[in-house]
């Protein structure tokens, strides 16, 4: 058997990364150990939320399937930070998990270029030190340009439910250990990360009226551009608090955390404690809020968001029915926790690509992120690259001013990872001209040019693009009157706080704009931002020329003097491919940066 | 190629009892080593006796040597220190053998340049070395030596902190906002945005005394002729600079020296005397004159006691109406204190000074208006201390503070938490500028430090 391209592992960065090699008209093997567990969520039952939102739209704007699924599988919709300005807006979804696993399933069978076949991979085909194919765990070897992978916590995962240690890639799943020994074998090095998930509670046991209502969006926004209209019953979530009682329980069982009692050896996420942790750590807090999540529409059970615990399952019982609304809870499957082994990612390229082992693409949680929105980010990264390559084209990186895609890889390939990496919108320098409304702007140009949407969509935005473009004309030419402050250009009048489009729409002398929601909304943000975002493109554009100076494979940083010894070592590890990237390591000083550009340019002279 | 080996005599040129000669660059120790062959081996950091052969192998010199291993060294890179008699024969031979060797002499300032580079000084710090070095007074030399132990990069660093732990929050507000953690008080913001504003803004004050102090002031003679203008200057001085005569129109050129008074230097011209002449040469002269009075920081008028003032000098003086100029009315001793002339100077008794070029009567008085109204006070100490800006460190902690400033209007204006971001951003980057550090990263380790966060 031979394809050109196999992609390994069938959570969210799998299936992306399959999509896409297939979309853009390569034939793809696309290997999971069952069908029943593509694209499962084992952790929140919920996609987007602050900064991954964002994450999601941009995905969907290059093409990808996470946008559609959640609108196909969401029972709650909310768009937060909608109390801030529309920058840092970012939509957020329950989903049903089983029909978001249905809906992606569906497509990727539906998929001609792509064959879905279930086995377990134990290590990849090398041929003269580069990627040529995997071997299954029965020793079949399957051959390939280019390989794929993109598997989550399974790598020598390692389940922790209280004492009890119990080797695991997920609940119920054996993790794979072939493959990582493989890898590092081969000279990759790995690291270990932890992280858990919360309690999951029966239902019908919990008394919701002692509990505060949190509903979805009176008018809901779908995620993905391609969905017209979103159907949609939706169902609320609850909040509750812990409170003194719960945190006596933890304080008497601390000594029984694995955490604390140093059991576990992997760094968890800072943005994620465990309770214990917000206990100890914060003492001062008389209570902590969680959030009561269903699973599904129908299903019998319910996450507890913010109630992480590494505590054994007895304690976990005992303090969650120590909760207002939870007094009478069961809990249906205990709270883990989970180690697995990652690959740290300054060993691999901006197109995800290993750097010791060419023709090997990794994505998602091996390289050390947390999130099914990073996790498919990289996924689709990965698997527009690798079709690049097989091609012969240049690869498709994208800047930290375009999109938190950018952000998110190009933190990866220059940062040390401690713990599990997530996307915040304080990680994007230049978030206000990467929102959500417009991520179809900035990046559906690329997806039409790789064949992942059609050439309508991009003609599409364009009009609409061009209605906006005529409708900000007439809003600098015509001229308003407004009660109370004269007579005064609209584009001056929507430049107020407070002013929406929708207050001066009516008063314009040559009658309404004729945009649809969407171009109206896009209009006005941008409109707003407008003096702000001209700042930060200026501050960008030095970035970009920063980003333009390469630096050449090879480069011998050790032979530089003039280099301060820690910035050399940094350099030595992450090997930088830009100026740019370069400047942005930990540990590079702006000094090292002036002698790396002297040299750079000593270099090309030569050249 | 930067990473070879630099030599260069460290102290200044000429006799002397002891010259220290520098070297630096990964041949530094190897080159000495092999000039003092026998020598036991050195201890870094510390001062060895040894004698130090040439070609030959003749004998150069007994000297004392200390050698410093990168990055433990003063460049950052290896480098050794030899102490030899200061004779510039002597000298000049240790130096030869050295590039003999294959160092090569030093550029200016490269020895600091390459402790820069090599991260061993900040931008401040590199910046008051060669401040340092270029110092000729005492308080120069101070304000160098303050910067060199980082009383600036200590000032902005506590703003950097403020700012940073403000951020902060604004930062928490938008990617915690599920939660429910503290979030920034705008009231608090304004008062630590316009509190930064104030102490920036006295920094700021100081870049004009940088300018000052760095550049040097000009002081332009000028006044009638035959008023004692080159007189004045010599005595100023303290040496016969210019040529002094009773012949009206001596002085044809602009005549240029430097003084110094009260830790300052100036730039002392001596100009053409002022009058209507068919001389083409003086006429010439004059014109040069009153361009140099045009551009001059201080203009010394200077009229003769014993003339008084004539319609001529009068007229003259109107010129420099808008100048900075001090009066200064010569030849006091013929008539004493000046007469009438000082009385009824035009310039007002405080910026009128009468003094006697000849018996030296007054100078110490006029030295102290000339600093006076040179320095209006902006030599400015910052709560106690003398912060002197130059002109790069000047551009940034402006732009540090008319981010501040919009910050303070971002509020009044109930703008969102992005907004407020963007400034407290700027402000923080504007900051690093100055001490060549970005201060704006790892916001999120102090969110995560400060907050009690995660579902």
């Amino acid at each position: 058997m031979e394809y050109p391209i196999i992609v390994v592992g069938g959570g969210h960065a799998g299936c992306e990364a399959a999509l896409a090699c297939a979309r853009m008209g390569v034939k793809t093997l696309f290997v999971t150990i069952r069908k029943g567990d593509i694209a499962r969520m084992p952790c929140n039952p919920a996609i987007g939320g602050l900064a991954k939102g964002q994450l999601v739209r941009e995905i969907d704007a290059l093409g990808g399937e996470m946008g559609l699924c959640i609108d196909y599988a969401g029972i709650q919709f909310r768009m937060l930070n909608r109390g801030k300005g529309p920058a840092v807006w970012s939509p957020r979804a329950q989903a049903d998990k089983t029909a978001y696993h249905e809906r992606m399933l569906s497509s990727i069978e539906a998929e001609k270029n792509l064959d879905l076949i279930e086995a377990e991979i134990t290590a990849i085909a090398m041929e003269e030190g580069k990627a040529r194919g995997v071997r299954t765990a029965d020793g079949e070897e399957i051959k390939a340009e280019k390989v794929i992978i993109a598997l989550g916590t399974f790598p020598n995962g390692l389940m922790h439910i209280g004492e009890k240690q119990i080797p695991g890639g997920r609940e119920g799943e054996p993790p794979s250990r072939g493959l990582s020994d493989m890898l590092a074998g081969a000279g990759l090095k790995r690291e270990r990360l932890k992280t858990g998930t919360p309690p999951r509670l029966l239902k019908e046991s919990i008394d919701f009226s002692r509990c505060q209502v949190q509903p979805g969006d009176e008018d809901p926004a779908p995620f993905s551009f391609r969905t017209k209209k979103l159907d949609v019953e939706q169902i609320p979530c609850h909040l509750t608090w812990t409170g003194e009682a719960t945190h006596a329980i933890i304080n008497a069982n601390i000594h029984r955390a694995p955490l604390f009692s140093g059991q576990i050896q992997g760094t968890g996420p800072r943005y994620c404690p465990s309770i214990e942790d917000k206990v100890v750590r914060f003492s001062e807090k008389p209570r902590h809020q969680l959030f009561l999540e269903p699973e599904g529409r129908d299903s019998e059970e319910i996450y507890v968001n913010g109630l992480s615990t590494s505590l054994p399952e007895e304690v976990q019982l005992e303090m969650v029915r120590s909760i207002p609304g939870l007094e009478n809870a069961e809990i249906v499957r205990y709270e883990y926790a989970i180690e697995y082994d990652f690959f740290p990612p300054y060993q691999i390229h901006s197109t995800l690509e290993s750097r010791n082992i060419p023709g090997l693409y990794l994505a998602g949680q091996i390289n050390g992120t947390s999130g099914y929105e990073e996790a498919a980010a990289q996924g689709i990264v990965a698997g527009i690259n690798a079709v690049l390559e097989l091609r012969g084209k240049d690869p498709f990186v994208l800047g930290r001013s375009e999109a938190y895609i950018g952000v998110l890889i190009d933190d990866l390939v220059t940062k040390e990872i401690w713990e599990p990496y997530r996307m915040f919108t304080s990680r994007a320098e230049y978030r206000l001209s990467l929102r959500q409304d417009n991520a179809d702007e900035r990046l559906l140009g690329y997806a039409v040019r790789f064949g992942l949407l059609p050439r309508e969509q991009w003609e599409g935005m364009i009009s609409a693009r061009k209605a906006v473009r005529r409708a900000r004309r007439r809003l600098e030419t015509e001229s308003v009157t407004l009660e109370g402050s004269g007579k005064m250009r609209a584009a001056r009048l929507l430049q107020r706080p407070g002013v929406s489009l929708e207050d001066i729409e009516p008063l314009l002398p040559n009658g309404p704009l004729g945009l649809g929601k969407k171009e109206g909304e896009s209009l006005e943000i941008d409109h707003k931002y407008r003096g702000y975002i001209r700042r930060q493109d200026r501050t960008a554009e030095k970035l970009r020329r920063m980003e333009r100076r390469k630096i050449p494979d090879g480069f011998a940083y050790k032979d530089i003097g003039a280099l301060s010894t820690e910035a050399r070592e940094v350099l030595e590890k992450f090997r930088p491919e830009t100026l740019g990237k370069a400047a942005r390591l930990a540990g590079v000083r702006n000094s090292d940066v002036s002698v790396l550009m002297v040299f750079l340019e000593r270099a090309g002279d030569e050249r | 190629m930067h990473g070879d080996t630099i030599v260069a005599l460290s102290t200044p040129p000429g006799s002397s009892g002891i010259a220290v000669i520098r070297i630096s660059g990964p041949e530094a120790i190897g080159i000495l080593e092999a000039m003092a062959p026998g020598a036991r081996e050195w201890e870094p950091r510390t001062l060895h006796n040894c004698p130090l052969y040439g070609h030959g192998p003749q004998l150069l010199d007994d000297v004392v040597t200390a050698v410093f291993h990168g990055p433990h060294s003063y460049t950052g890179e290896d480098s050794a220190e030899i102490s030899c008699h200061g004779s510039m024969q002597v000298v000049s031979a240790i130096i030869e053998e050295i590039v003999r060797r294959g160092a090569r002499l030093a550029g200016p300032g490269e020895f600091t340049r390459r402790a820069f580079l090599s991260g061993k000084l900040d931008l401040v710090q590199a910046e008051a070395v060669a401040d340092l070095i270029a110092s000729e007074t005492k308080l120069q030399t101070e304000v160098a030596l303050l910067h060199l132990k980082g009383l600036l990069s200590g000032k902005i660093g506590m703003i950097e902190k403020g700012l940073r732990s403000k951020l902060a929050l604004v930062e928490a507000s938008i990617d915690f906002s599920e939660e429910d953690i503290e979030t920034y008080d705008p009231g608090e913001l304004e008062t630590v945005a316009s509190t930064y504003t104030a102490l920036i803004a006295h920094l700021l004050q100081s870049e004009v005394a940088g300018s000052k102090l760095r550049r040097g002031i000009r002081i332009t003679i000028t006044g009638p002729r035959n008023a004692g203008k080159s007189s004045l200057y010599n005595a100023l001085l303290g040496e016969e600079r210019a040529i002094v005569s009773p012949v009206p129109g001596t002085t044809r050129d602009v005549l240029r020296e430097r003084i110094h008074i009260g830790g300052l230097t100036y730039h002392l011209e001596d100009t053409a005397g002022l009058a209507e002449t068919g001389c083409e040469i003086e006429s010439e002269g004059i014109r040069k004159g009153r361009e140099a009075a045009g551009a001059a920081d201080l203009v010394l008028f200077v009229v003769d006691a014993v003339e008084g003032w004539q319609e001529e000098a009068l007229e003259e003086l109107e010129v420099h109406a808008g100048s900075n100029r001090i009066v200064v009315v010569n030849k006091a001793d013929l008539v004493p204190g000046g007469g009438d002339t000082t009385s009824l100077s035009p310039a007002g008794e405080e910026r009128t000074v009468a003094v006697s070029a000849m018996t030296g009567e007054g100078l110490a008085l006029l030295r102290d208006k000339i600093f006076d109204f040179t320095t209006n006070g902006e030599l400015s100490v910052v709560q106690g201390e003398l912060i002197a800006l130059n002109i790069r460190q000047g551009i940034a902690l402006r732009r540090a503070m008319e981010a501040l400033e919009r910050l303070v209007a971002e509020l009044g204006k109930n703008s969102p938490a992005e907004i407020l971001s963007l400034e407290l951003r700027e402000a923080l980057d504007a900051c690093g500028e100055v001490t060549g550090k970005s201060a704006a990263e790892n916001i999120l380790d102090e969110i995560f430090s400060k907050f009690c966060i995660g579902k």
